[in-house]
């Protein structure tokens, strides 16, 4: 009787022009959206391939230790064509340097994007589904249950012996397997132009974390035809259960989520956690400063000049830095000597002592302010973000959103483990200049005894994390959508079980 | 007739569900604009003019050492006065620079006889909000969006079964039966809808601009109230496009549902994939050339030029001669940065011009580019702010001239310190920046797409027209 059911319901969802103009429409969009996004990503690939060579030439022309600065740059996520997410936004440059810790807010962005270009929002492929599958499944469901009533037929179907249980179950599998048949083709599809596309090679984690994507829309989709039915069969008019899906659709998919975060203004009470950080890291700092003078005062050279009066040819230079706003605080000296007078050889020994005191001193007070400032920043960016995440967790929308995010890796978790990367790195570059005693060698602020030797540091790679992680993170919000949807099936159940036909 | 017509179809959208949803969500929606706006106008106000002072006050510094000093340091900061309109159309500011740069100090060199210092250049910096910004990504909820987005989805929903609702119940057919012509009857309709859409629209837009124009923080002048105005039917011509497009589909189609489905596709794509898309289609395809380096390119241009004026000015047999060439390098590298500046400006405007005129292909995009000339906010604007600058930097470099030749002891040599009037420049002589908005220009600027919106809706509207009288009841 069930499988009598599912087939009549699956031939009246298909031969319909519904069905037939919506997946039209959406393969439509899912092709261009598709082959745009791929330009954009190969255009991403170009931009950060350049950046790297170019950053490795600069450094490569630097004949000082102190002189060069190591960068490392955050390749976009194939991924991203399907959820974009956090992936063309936050920073993808940053210098890795002994004298802070990299995080988040120190990064850039490199220049070579049109900037003006961000006032147009991108589309992902999540977001066509997001709109137009949502709406396909709503139109779906809301005559299911009012239209047979308004008809009569429910009355017919129920004067033979089958259970009402059974036609809710076969009208939501034909529905939901309708609902497939565009999800499959339309990822299908996209996964063809990928595979088309030079530049993109997808590994067998990226064909998990899209069948993670694929079983996480299923789930999306059915909370949404299980409001489009819950409203059918609490309505026994057709028009107004179709009115009032419609404008449910509005609101969950249009209204609410752009709405939310302004009614909840973000604050930025923290004005005062920041600043008495800031004064913290501040006096760490002085701190240094004054270690640094008394190193200056009490070693055997004479005179208290940082660079131990070295004259040369070329410069120097050694500044503090901050910036407030990230509490970012640094001290640097560059030196780019090509040689030195005789006047200035017997410095040398008093010089490369100094510069090794300051460089094992740099990276202390660095790691020391990092655990200071590490909390506060927490505090006040991502606290605040998470908070709004959950506000608009609030509809399956932002629930779906989140949790394409995570599989994708382009949530802030995956954007996260990239400076998590880049702090490994730094830890690995201090280790090798100790290990080389780099600090305390010549090279270190002059080019006359053999250039600094860039080759054999340890080059940067940054590997997305594995799909267990992805897993783990999309997990929490999969089992949400899961009760949700099973939770709104009991109800409609006992409503319609109790109802009067 | 026509009256009569309308007044049924008004009482009868006046009891229905939608009808009370669209106001719900309407008011919802334009109290949250309203208070969002009053929230943050008056921090960016006091940003603005503390800005100002600071420029003010940076001018006569440098304007009190000497006219050299003023020369070297250039016009400074140069910040764009905020619309009071902006909760009309938010435009994309975020993603717009509020300055330009104008007085950067980039270098400062010792040539022995002469001590060099970079003159000012304009410089365009780039607005990237989101760098560190790791909150979720929002569409803002200006007017452009609740009436863009939203009314125009409820204006849809208003009129999807117009026709195809009275044909499926029959009582099309008694109507036509009496001596009613097809036009009234479709006229009747129209403004039947027009009024039941209207009338959560006005209720709305008042109480929006009754919070917003009786609080203190907020002052909205007559220019501001007429420009308002304009907005006003601006969107109401909008609305009237997208309730004929709705009795379009519903008269051509027999089945309410089907009409339903139809309009609603043609919205999603129109009004929420076209915008962007497009947008993205035009930019991906005449993308700029990869501008990674613009800085090592600027500087390798800089040690250039130098290598070419450092013989020369050594050459120099006289300090005379000495003091031309170093000021002759210090202009031409001004000169040549800001043309480098420049350059890469336009690049990225002439990209985002051409994305914007292929959007305006779908009507929500042409009512936001109207809403943002007529607000003052958005890209327009901001070429607008972009002229206003590079006019007053012409005032201001040839005010520099002009009272360098009225010094008596100056030598006329623009760039150095030693060629130029060393006396200080009275506060009030320095020209001062005015960032004029008029509201006839904006007119100009915003007439070919007013010409285009009603262009849309009177095809629209004819195809209705057509469409009615010919269909079979």
């Amino acid at each position: 009787m069930l499988i009598t059911l599912i087939h009549r319901e699956l031939l009246d969802n298909l031969m319909t022009f519904r069905f037939a103009a919506t997946v039209f429409i959406m393969l439509l969009l899912v092709v261009t959206n598709t082959a745009v996004l791929i330009k954009d990503y190969e255009r991403r690939l170009a931009a950060h391939n350049d950046a790297v060579k170019m950053h490795q030439r600069q450094l490569d022309e630097k004949k000082t230790y102190s002189a060069g600065r190591v960068y490392a740059d955050r390749p976009p996520n194939p991924l991203s064509i399907f959820s974009l997410g956090l992936d063309k936004r936050l920073g993808n440059q940053i210098e890795v340097s002994h004298k802070y810790v990299p995080s988040l807010w120190d990064a850039y962005i490199h220049e070579s994007d049109n900037p003006f270009m961000d006032m147009f929002a991108s589309m992902d492929i999540v977001f066509i589904f997001e709109v137009i599958l949502s709406l396909l499944a709503l139109i779906f469901a809301y005559d299911a249950l009012a239209g047979e009533y308004e008809r009569g037929t429910l009355r017919l179907v129920l004067t033979h012996p089958v259970q009402r249980g059974h036609i809710l179950l076969s009208k939501y599998i034909s529905a939901m397997f309708c609902l497939l048949v565009p999800l499959l083709i339309s990822i299908l599809l996209s996964i063809i132009l990928m595979t088309i596309s030079a530049s993109i090679s997808l590994s067998p984690g990226d064909f998990l974390r899209i069948g993670g994507l694929i079983l996480t829309s299923v789930m999306y989709l059915s909370i949404f035809y299980l409001i489009g039915l819950l409203i059918s069969a609490t309505n026994r008019r057709m028009r107004t259960a179709l009115m009032l899906s419609m404008f449910v659709w509005g609101f969950l998919v249009l209204v609410y989520p752009n709405v939310i975060l302004a009614v909840f203004p973000h604050v930025e009470n923290q004005e005062v956690r920041r600043t008495s950080a800031f004064n913290q890291i501040e006096q760490m700092w002085e701190e240094f400063d004054r270690k640094r003078k008394h190193f200056l005062a009490t070693d055997d050279f004479p005179g208290e000049d940082w660079g131990l009066e070295l004259r040369g040819w070329g410069s120097r230079h050694a500044f503090f830095s901050d910036n407030p706003r990230t509490l970012l605080y640094t001290y640097e000296s560059v030196m780019q000597f090509d040689g030195f007078g005789e006047e200035d050889e017997h410095k040398m020994p008093y010089a490369q002592n100094h510069f090794r005191f300051l460089g094992s001193h740099v990276t202390a007070t660095a790691d020391r302010t990092w655990l200071t400032r590490k909390p506060v920043l927490e505090d006040i960016f991502i606290q605040q973000a998470n908070m709004e995440r959950a506000l608009l967790k609030l509809s399956p929308v932002g629930i779906y959103d989140a949790v394409a995010q995570a599989w994708a890796g382009t949530d802030l978790n995956g954007i996260r483990d990239f400076f998590e990367t880049t702090r490994q790195y730094r830890r690995t570059v201090i280790n090798y200049f100790t290990d080389k005693d780099v600090f305390g060698s010549r090279q270190w602020f002059s080019a006359d005894k053999g250039a600094a030797d860039w080759r054999s540091l340890p080059k940067f790679s940054f590997q997305r994390s594995s799909v267990e992680v992805n897993v783990k993170r999309a997990l929490p919000e999969v089992c949400l959508l899961l009760l949700i949807n099973l939770f709104m099936f009991l109800l409609i159940f006992l409503i319609f079980h109790r109802r009067e036909v | 007739m026509i009256w009569h017509i309308a007044a049924r179809e008004l009482y009868d959208n006046l009891n229905s569900l939608r009808f009370a949803l669209a106001t719900f969500l309407l008011l919802a929606l334009m109290l949250t604009n309203a208070s969002v706006h009053l929230r943050e106008h008056p921090a960016r106000i006091q940003k603005y003019n503390d800005a100002v002072t600071f420029h003010r006050n940076h001018l006569n510094t440098a304007g009190n050492e000497s006219l050299y000093k003023l020369a070297q340091q250039g016009i400074g900061d140069i910040f764009k006065k905020p619309s009071s309109l902006r909760f009309c159309a938010e435009g994309g500011e975020p993603f717009l620079p509020d300055s330009v740069q104008g007085g950067h100090h980039r270098w400062g060199s010792n040539w022995g006889e002469y001590s060099l210092e970079s003159f000012w250049i304009l410089a365009y910096p780039s607005s990237t909000p989101n760098v560190i910004n790791v909150r979720p990504d929002v569409t803002k909820v200006d007017w452009g969006f609740i009436i863009g987005y939203v009314l125009s989805l409820i204006a849809l929903l208003f009129t999807f079964d117009a026709i195809s609702g009275e044909r499926e119940q029959g009582t099309l057919r008694l109507m036509l039966a009496n001596s009613i012509s097809r036009h009234t009857l479709l006229t009747g309709k129209f403004l039947g809808a027009l009024i039941s859409v209207s009338i959560p629209l006005t209720i709305s837009v008042l109480m929006n601009l009754f919070l917003i124009s009786t609080s203190s923080d907020v002052h909205l002048n007559t220019e501001v109230w007429s420009r308002l105005g304009i907005i006003c039917i601006i969107a109401f011509l909008y609305i009237c496009l997208f309730l004929a497009l709705g009795l379009l589909v519903s008269a051509l189609v027999q089945r309410s549902a089907v009409s339903l489905v139809i309009l609603l596709l043609v919205w999603v794509i129109f009004v929420v994939f076209m915008p962007n898309t497009l947008a993205s289609i035009a930019g991906e395809y005449t993308s700029p050339k990869s501008n990674v380096g613009f800085e090592e390119h600027s500087w390798q241009l800089h040690y250039e030029l130098r290598s070419e004026y450092r013989p020369r000015y050594i050459a120099g047999e006289s300090l005379l001669k000495k003091l031309q060439v170093a000021g002759e390098y210090v202009i031409q590298d001004a000169e040549q940065q800001e043309r480098l500046h420049e350059e890469r400006l336009n690049r990225r405007i002439s990209q985002v011009k051409r994305a914007r005129t292929i959007t305006r292909l779908s009507p929500v995009t042409i009512f936001q580019h109207l809403l943002e000339s007529f607000a003052g906010t958005g890209f327009e604007r901001h070429l607008q702010f972009l002229e206003n600058v590079k006019e007053y930097a012409q005032q201001f470099r040839i005010f520099i001239v002009d009272t360098d030749r009225g010094a008596p002891e100056s030598l006329h040599i623009f760039g150095m310190r030693e060629g130029m009037s060393q006396q200080p420049v009275a506060p009030e002589a320095i020209p001062k920046f005015q960032d004029t908005l008029s509201l006839s220009k904006d007119f100009n600027t915003a007439a070919t797409d007013l010409l285009l919106l009603v262009l849309f809706f009177l095809l629209v509207l004819s195809g209705t027209y057509l469409a009615f009288v010919r269909v079979e009841i």
